[in-house]
């Protein structure tokens, strides 16, 4: 409770940090607006064009629809990859001969090109929710359990030799000696999955349904629409954007603090 | 004075190592900012009568026939070379403790330069504009030349200053051969790029009066914190401030300028995130406001012009580049004076209801300027009075002000 009152506490001085990164995004808003002036609309809209296009879409109720779908199918398929990558990684984590043998068997799954599994995918479950769910979740799924693996493998056994002779109770042990620790390296392996989920659902989307943000993207593209298109890749920016910067960022620096 | 009572003074008042032995030096001369504090207030007032004159037609000066352009380079350069002059005079000896602080006779001599600017610029129809080119570069070379420590510093700690001043330097000489024939580029194009130029010199200086006066300030009042102003972050700032001046001089109707002026606007206002401390609350304290205004009003500024340039609706941007003049820049000259003006005769930075005054009454000022597109069937009275009303603050300072900068520093200290 003290935790989640400290970063709320914080929240508005760290928004306030972030008009350097705004004024960033400006820069690169710019350069945009240099490109659509260089090769001309069809080929690259104009960003107030663009943003024009995604106001009218943003009213549209159908457009919310995909928009719900795709939330759907990437929160399911990131959700499973966060329980089991993170129990089972951290469970190797402990034991050294798994976290060996485990390690190849990660290297296979993040090697392998996304694009491979979806087609894979395609042949196993045909078109639909499963295979797009099915590729986030091998997709995000390795990046998650390195994270906890990582975390349980890296820790101190100083620390853990002084938490026992002082005689500390489990649960102090767990949440002020290993807890802390762990979830450092956990907490960004989330968020690094979650942002690989992000892209792979659009991807697969894309490729294997008929309804999503992918596949309205994949609508968009054949029609020549580049306002749209753009607009939905402002959509899928602008969410990952709010979710890792406004919701996530605060809690990670709050969870590293103790590092310095 | 001996070593161990220069030691307790805090440290903005043990700046320099020595003090020329000039004998009979009169307090107003005793320092760089003395005749300057003395001087610019009250020639911002007459100056902006004078304007008013001009412009409802009582005072017939026909300015080579092109009175706006005359108007924007005075407000520009005119007070520019006295603010930086003060600004050097009194911050390079503190900056550089070996240095001998500029006094006496050599000082008049240079007050006698920059009011013989003026003088000439008033009367431009009859001495002619070679005059006034002259006596005004020379007066800029003069500040160039007296900064010149900072470009050979070794370190390069501070040269930032000395090589925009060249740069604003250039930009004038290229608007005299401009007026004066000798360049094709139209004057008022030049100025807006003069006023880029500025703004970037103003961001550098208030970096180091900001973090100066600030830490003073904590020490004063014993708050234990630090407070750093990040170089990267003004960088940025001076970075966007740079490309939207370069674009809108080669291009400016361009939508990009638009976005330019957004990302100047951000940036600028992040300078304002370095005053959130590590453990202490500073954004209660009035000077930390005021500083702060600084950055808003420059923000402002750059933010509305951006979005005139993405609207189509609105045509207002010379209106809402006062943000910046009237605003950002008139509330920099402030600050400075009033910092000096404290700090340098001895006391402390103190916050009264005269300082507050200064403060809001140019922020109303620059928003009644700024936002006349908006208001165009009050135009003509918003004109007369945001001018009226950024003028009281100079008057208050001259109240305020005046017999600090007439009597020898409060803490015996020479200077």
């Amino acid at each position: 409770m003290k935790f989640i009152i400290k970063i709320l506490k914080d929240f508005p001085a760290y928004l306030w940090s972030g008009w350097g990164a705004i004024a960033s995004i400006f820069l690169f808003i710019a350069f945009w607006d240099i490109g659509n002036q260089v090769y001309g609309a069809l080929v690259l809209p104009s960003p107030l064009e663009t943003f024009k296009t995604l106001t009218t879409m943003l009213q549209d109720e159908s457009v919310w629809k995909e928009i719900n779908i795709t939330l759907y199918r990437a929160s399911v398929g990131f959700g499973l990859s966060l329980i089991f990558g993170s129990l089972l990684g951290l469970l190797a984590g402990f034991f050294v001969t798994a976290s060996i043998m485990s390690r190849p068997i990660v290297t296979i799954l993040v090697g392998m090109p996304p694009i491979a599994w979806i087609v894979l995918a395609m042949i196993w479950f045909g078109m639909g929710d499963e295979t797009v769910i099915f590729t986030v979740i091998v997709a995000s799924f390795p990046i998650i359990f390195v994270g906890a693996l990582q975390g349980t493998r890296t820790l101190d056994d100083d620390l853990k030799e002084m938490a026992d002779s002082f005689k500390l109770p489990w649960h102090m042990k767990f949440f002020d000696v290993y807890f802390p620790h762990i979830f450092s390296y956990v907490f960004p392996a989330w968020v690094s999955g979650l942002g690989m989920a992000w892209k792979i659902v659009i991807m697969a989307e894309l490729l294997a349904t008929s309804d999503g943000m992918g596949a309205s993207l994949a609508v968009s593209r054949s029609q020549l629409d580049t306002p749209t298109t753009l607009a939905l890749v402002v959509i899928m920016i602008g969410s990952l954007m709010f979710i890792e910067y406004i919701i996530l960022e605060p809690i990670k620096r709050e969870v590293e603090l103790w590092r310095d | 004075m001996n070593d161990n009572s220069r030691e307790e003074s805090n440290h903005a008042n043990n700046h320099y190592l020595y003090y020329p032995d000039e004998k009979d030096v009169p307090t107003y001369l005793a320092y760089g900012f003395r005749p300057i504090f003395l001087l610019l207030p009250p020639y911002i007032v007459i100056s902006m009568i004078l304007w008013a004159l001009v412009w409802s037609g009582y005072l017939n000066i026909p300015f080579m026939d092109n009175t706006l352009t005359w108007h924007v380079y005075e407000m520009l350069f005119g007070i520019l070379t006295a603010g930086v002059l003060a600004f050097l005079t009194t911050g390079l000896p503190e900056l550089f403790p070996g240095m001998v602080p500029f006094i006496g006779k050599r000082l008049k001599y240079i007050m006698i330069l920059w009011i013989a600017g003026r003088v000439s610029f008033w009367f431009i129809d009859i001495t002619g504009v070679y005059l006034t080119a002259i006596l005004n570069l020379s007066m800029l070379l003069w500040l160039i030349w007296f900064a010149k420590d900072v470009v050979l510093d070794k370190l390069q700690r501070h040269s930032s200053l000395g090589y925009i001043l060249v740069v604003i330097f250039g930009i004038e000489t290229w608007f005299f051969a401009s007026v004066s024939g000798h360049a094709i580029t139209p004057s008022l194009d030049i100025l807006k790029v003069a006023l880029g130029a500025i703004v970037v010199l103003i961001l550098l200086a208030m970096r180091r009066v900001n973090m100066e006066s600030v830490n003073e300030l904590m020490e004063d009042k014993d708050i234990d914190d630090i407070y750093i102003a990040r170089p990267p972050v003004t960088n940025l700032a001076i970075f966007t401030v740079i490309l939207f001046t370069i674009v809108e001089f080669l291009y400016p109707d361009s939508s990009t300028l638009g976005w330019l002026g957004f990302a100047a606007g951000a940036a600028i206002l992040g300078i304002t995130s370095d005053y959130k401390l590590k453990d202490e609350f500073i954004l209660n304290q009035p000077f930390v406001l005021y500083y702060a205004s600084i950055f808003v009003m420059l923000s402002i500024g750059y933010t509305l012009m951006g979005w005139d340039l993405l609207n189509e609706d609105i045509y207002g941007i010379n209106h809402f580049r006062h943000f910046i003049t009237t605003g950002g820049i008139g509330l920099a000259y402030m600050m400075v004076i009033i910092t000096i003006g404290w700090i340098h005769t001895g006391r402390n930075l103190t916050s009264s209801i005269y300082t507050h005054l200064m403060i809001i009454l140019i922020i109303i000022a620059a928003f009644m300027r700024g936002l006349i597109p908006f208001f165009e069937e009050y135009s003509s009275e918003l004109y007369l009075w945001s001018a009226i009303v950024w003028t009281i603050p100079f008057l208050l300072y001259m109240k305020v002000f005046y017999k600090f900068l007439l009597t020898p520093r409060a803490d015996g200290i020479q200077g």
